[in-house]
């Protein structure tokens, strides 16, 4: 296959993957608790910023993960309790919260590091000889890791007794409480696992790109492009809202220019909107 | 006579500040059935409701085994022994026939539901269906054999017997029989005198709000009965 | 809001009158200074941003301004009169900016404007101003502002590409250029410009491509084409995060090895972002940069650094223009000896004025300036050459 073709292809399976990777905790969040989380980008650039302390602090790039989880877990856990735990079912009051919340995130961040861009050495630099061209290896190992999460997740969430459990609540959360499921603590469980789990994609982007407080915003809005396309709440939507969104995206800027691949993104999540308002995926 | 598995004094309980149940009391005792029975829409549901916590009680108050539950969750009710089966929505639609039964068993095995499957065969030939495929009727089915095989002290059921055909209500009747029997106490809510006729050992007879009569089936006068069950 | 305003003018014009006769009272007294001090302030909009993503270069833009103006406080104001300045945000949209220019004209009286924002707002401002009040434009920019009573000190395509294009292709042997830029009017623009240098001098254009202004872009296909049609450099016109997340995707895929780039906006802070594991082969033409040569940035400085300490902002051409523009205003309405818009346009042709790279001469509204071309080292700029009196190449008649 010609290199550049191939080139072109992989950055589309890049593309996708580190979207669906990306909107991941916003996927698990709005679509098992239905609260539309604003903050989401906020949280992506907190695992961002994690990762830009840990090689400030001379850490292995590594030792992000455990400080991430750590802050946005435990930042995730107070704002389900105190935040948003007394407006569940209350869907545009949930977004005001976490648009407050985003712009106070936002503003801690400005304190702390500062206006400026921070940026990462690439743990990993160089590229690879894969398929008979030249990608980088970083990216190579973030669309493995992608995959793997999501994939993970997707399986656990259908296997697992966890996964089990949440779907009961999310279908029927008075029956779930009466058969001895602590609804509240699976809520929560679920707010902090989405948190944790933007962070985490925070972290894997962090060396590619400019590690600024308003960083979130470009991710927040692709996520929710995602979501629209791909049906709010079920996991097929979310990889078909990624392929779509991303690859719609990737191809387009691959063959034509960023510009089409960016307008045809935004006419197709608003001809979704029109046409398919529950998403390509429709829930049954 | 033993002392009550539940007793409830004088429950006061509603949504918000509309008081459905005002004033309701009653007991049930270890190996018997307590049909609460009345019209629709005089607090049957509500007053269940209020005895699993998922209402606050405004004033009253409810023993479980001669301990005040306060304001207890309703899933430590489940812990400390009390099962639920609602009238609405009784099974998990989105989870398979499988999941429903097993949903809180850490083995996921099915070897004690094997004699009710016994009584309802139309649960084992359904496992791997997603409940929300069943008939009405079957769901009810369902979520009564989950109710029983918890195997707990005291049960509630809220109109099990709805859209359930004949001969399972009658397989219910003897499952119910068999539970207290081992000592196993039931609050059940029901319109279809018939099979509360064949179930209960009391009665608690509600009418807007209030228990409006109550006593045991042996003494209980059919006439009265009915007059509040009929408009 | 007419009412209003009209309300507060008057309030305002009353307390200042019995401001002004208290202190002559106190002034037929025994302290003739007070006169000078009670002086009304030489009001200065200054408009930077303060809000969205280039409020970056904020604190900067308003540090820097903040010097001058107090430089120029203590050697007696302009024209005896203190100057105070209005910061205001221009970081928002262009309708935003041009309703606070209005507020600032009516309420507050202003004297004169200084603005380092993008071109969209200073055509919405020069529309809303309509040369009332002396309109002094300070940021990089592509050209052709020649609207009545403004001033523009920013640095000009025929400034920044001229010079540097023509060294890439003489001196570093560059034949084939690939541009990639935001899509607004400044990198069209520039690229225009560019396109001529490189045809003069026998190179060629082997691509232009826009990616969307403001989008949350990804450079990897548009890297990868680059990649194919293997250009000898690249000419860069995008701004801000899409210049860091080009630049990074640029390196992370290797091309850095082979291929120059040349990006037009790009400061210190910029670089920071890109970091020093993606900045090989990467040029910056501007005419500041912080590291720059000369008594004159030494001393600008020195003063920058004893007024904020260590911790003061990252200098950047986008924050020092605000220095010179206050220098400039400064210049401009003493020579003119007011704010006359006819004198200030006719003060303005032949125009000299200290700026923090030197002393700059105005005319057809623009100035002639020491452009510097650097390479990245890291994260520094390594100035490797140094053009002098560089020409605007504005035609606009004064």
């Amino acid at each position: 296959m010609d290199p550049l073709v191939l080139t072109q292809a992989i950055n589309v399976v890049y593309g996708v993957s580190t979207l669906a990777a990306v909107t991941l905790g916003l996927a698990v969040i709005f679509g098992l608790l239905g609260v539309l989380n604003i903050a989401h980008g906020e949280f992506v650039m907190i695992g961002a910023y994690a990762a830009f302390v840990a090689q400030w602090a001379g850490w292995p790039f590594l030792a992000a993960v455990p400080v991430t989880l750590l802050v946005c877990g435990l930042l995730g856990y107070v704002v389900e309790r105190i935040l948003i735990r007394p407006l569940y079912r209350r869907p545009f009051d949930t977004l005001v919260a976490t648009w407050g919340l985003s712009l106070l995130l936002r503003e801690a961040a400005k304190a702390i590091f500062g206006r400026g861009y921070h940026s990462l050495t690439i743990p990993v630099p160089g590229t690879l000889h894969f398929l008979g061209t030249e990608y980088p290896t970083y990216r190579l190992i973030l669309i493995a890791i992608s995959l793997t999460v999501v994939t993970g997740l997707v399986v656990w969430y259908s296997r697992s007794r966890t996964g089990t459990w949440i779907r009961a609540m999310i279908g029927n959360p008075e029956l779930a409480q009466a058969q001895g499921i602590s609804v509240r603590k699976l809520a929560s469980a679920t707010f902090v696992t989405g948190t944790c789990l933007a962070g985490l994609a925070g972290i894997m982007v962090a060396p590619l790109v400019p590690i600024e407080p308003y960083m979130g915003l470009d991710y927040v809005l692709r996520a929710f492009f995602v979501l629209v396309v791909g049906g709010l709440g079920s996991v097929l939507g979310l990889f078909s809202g990624a392929a779509v969104i991303g690859g719609v995206n990737s191809v387009i800027s691959a063959v034509a220019n960023a510009t089409y691949g960016y307008f045809t993104m935004l006419v197709l999540a608003i001809l979704v909107m029109w046409l398919r308002p529950r998403g390509i995926v429709a829930q049954r | 006579m033993s002392a009550p598995r539940l007793a409830f004094d004088d429950v006061t309980g509603g949504y918000g500040s509309t008081m459905i149940v005002r004033g309701a009391s009653g007991a049930v005792s270890p190996g018997e059935v307590l049909c609460v029975l009345g019209r629709n829409g005089v607090g049957k549901t509500t007053l269940l409701k209020l005895l699993f916590g998922f209402l606050p009680c405004r004033t009253g108050a409810i023993r479980f085994d001669n301990c005040p539950l306060g304001a207890l969750a309703p899933e430590m009710r489940r812990r400390i022994g009390m099962t639920y089966c609602p009238q609405e929505r009784p099974v998990f639609d989105d989870l398979s026939v499988h999941d429903n039964l097993t949903l809180t068993r850490a083995d996921r095995r099915l070897e004690s539901f094997r004699p009710y499957f016994a009584r309802f065969p139309v649960l084992e030939s359904r496992l791997r269906q997603h409940a929300g495929t069943l008939s009405g009727g079957e769901k009810k089915v369902l979520s009564f054999v989950r109710g029983l095989a918890e195997d707990q002290p005291l049960v509630l059921l809220d109109e099990p017997s709805e859209g359930v055909q004949w001969e399972n209500i009658l397989e219910m009747e003897a499952a119910i029989k068999e539970k207290t029997a081992q000592g196993a106490a039931f609050i059940v809510v029901e319109q279809n005198l018939a099979f509360a006729e064949r179930i209960a050992d009391a009665y608690l007879v509600m009418d807007q709000g209030r228990a409006v009569l109550a006593g045991v089936r042996a003494t209980m006068d059919r006439a009265r009965l009915l007059a509040h069950l009929h408009v | 809001m007419t009412k209003r305003s009209q309300g507060f003018t008057r309030r305002r014009f009353l307390g200042s009158g019995a401001a002004l006769g208290a202190g002559a009272g106190i002034g037929i007294g025994s302290f003739p200074m007070r006169l000078a001090v009670a002086a009304q302030p030489f009001k200065i909009g200054l408009f930077i941003a303060l809000s969205g993503p280039a409020s970056l270069f904020g604190p900067t833009q308003r540090a820097c301004a903040e010097l001058a103006a107090e430089e120029i406080n203590q050697k007696g104001g302009i024209l005896g009169r203190p100057i105070k300045l209005y910061p205001t945000d221009a970081g928002g949209a262009p309708a935003e900016t041009t309703k606070s220019a209005v507020r600032l004209m009516l309420e507050d009286d202003v004297d004169l404007f200084i603005g380092s924002h993008d071109s969209a707002t200073r055509e919405a401002l020069v529309a809303t101003i309509k040369g009332k009040v002396p309109y002094i434009y300070t940021p990089v920019y592509e050209g052709g502002e020649c609207a009545f009573n403004v001033y523009v000190i920013a640095d000009t395509p025929p400034q920044q590409i001229h010079p540097s294009v023509a060294w890439m292709m003489k001196d570093h042997g560059a034949k084939s250029f690939y541009f990639i830029g935001d899509d607004y009017v400044w990198p069209r623009k520039s690229n225009e410009y560019a396109r001529q240098v490189i045809a003069e001098n026998g190179g060629k254009v082997v691509n232009e491509e826009y990616v969307p202004f403001g989008a949350p872009n990804k450079f990897e296909e548009v890297v990868t084409r680059i990649k194919a049609v293997k250009p000898d450099a690249v000419l860069i016109t995008l701004v801000g995060a899409d210049n860091v997340n080009f630049n990074r995707t640029f390196a992370g895929f290797g091309l850095d090895k082979d291929i120059a780039r040349l990006s037009l906006l790009l400061e210190e802070n910029t670089l920071h972002g890109i970091g020093a594991d993606s900045s090989r082969n990467l040029y910056s033409c501007m005419s500041y940069f912080a590291n720059a040569p000369g008594k004159a940035n030494q001393e600008f400085k020195a003063a920058y650094f004893k007024k904020y300490g260590a911790k003061a902002p990252q200098l950047s051409i986008i924050g020092v223009d605000c220095y010179d523009g206050v220098s400039c205003a400064k210049a401009l309405v003493e020579k003119a000896g007011g704010t006359n818009a006819r004198r200030c346009m006719a003060a303005s042709q032949g125009l000299v004025f200290e700026s923090a790279s030197g002393p700059w001469k105005m005319y057809n509204q623009h100035v002639d300036k020491t452009m510097y071309l650097a390479l990245c080292k890291g994260t520094e700029f390594d100035i490797i050459k140094t053009f002098p009196d560089i020409k605007h190449g504005q035609t606009c008649r004064a």
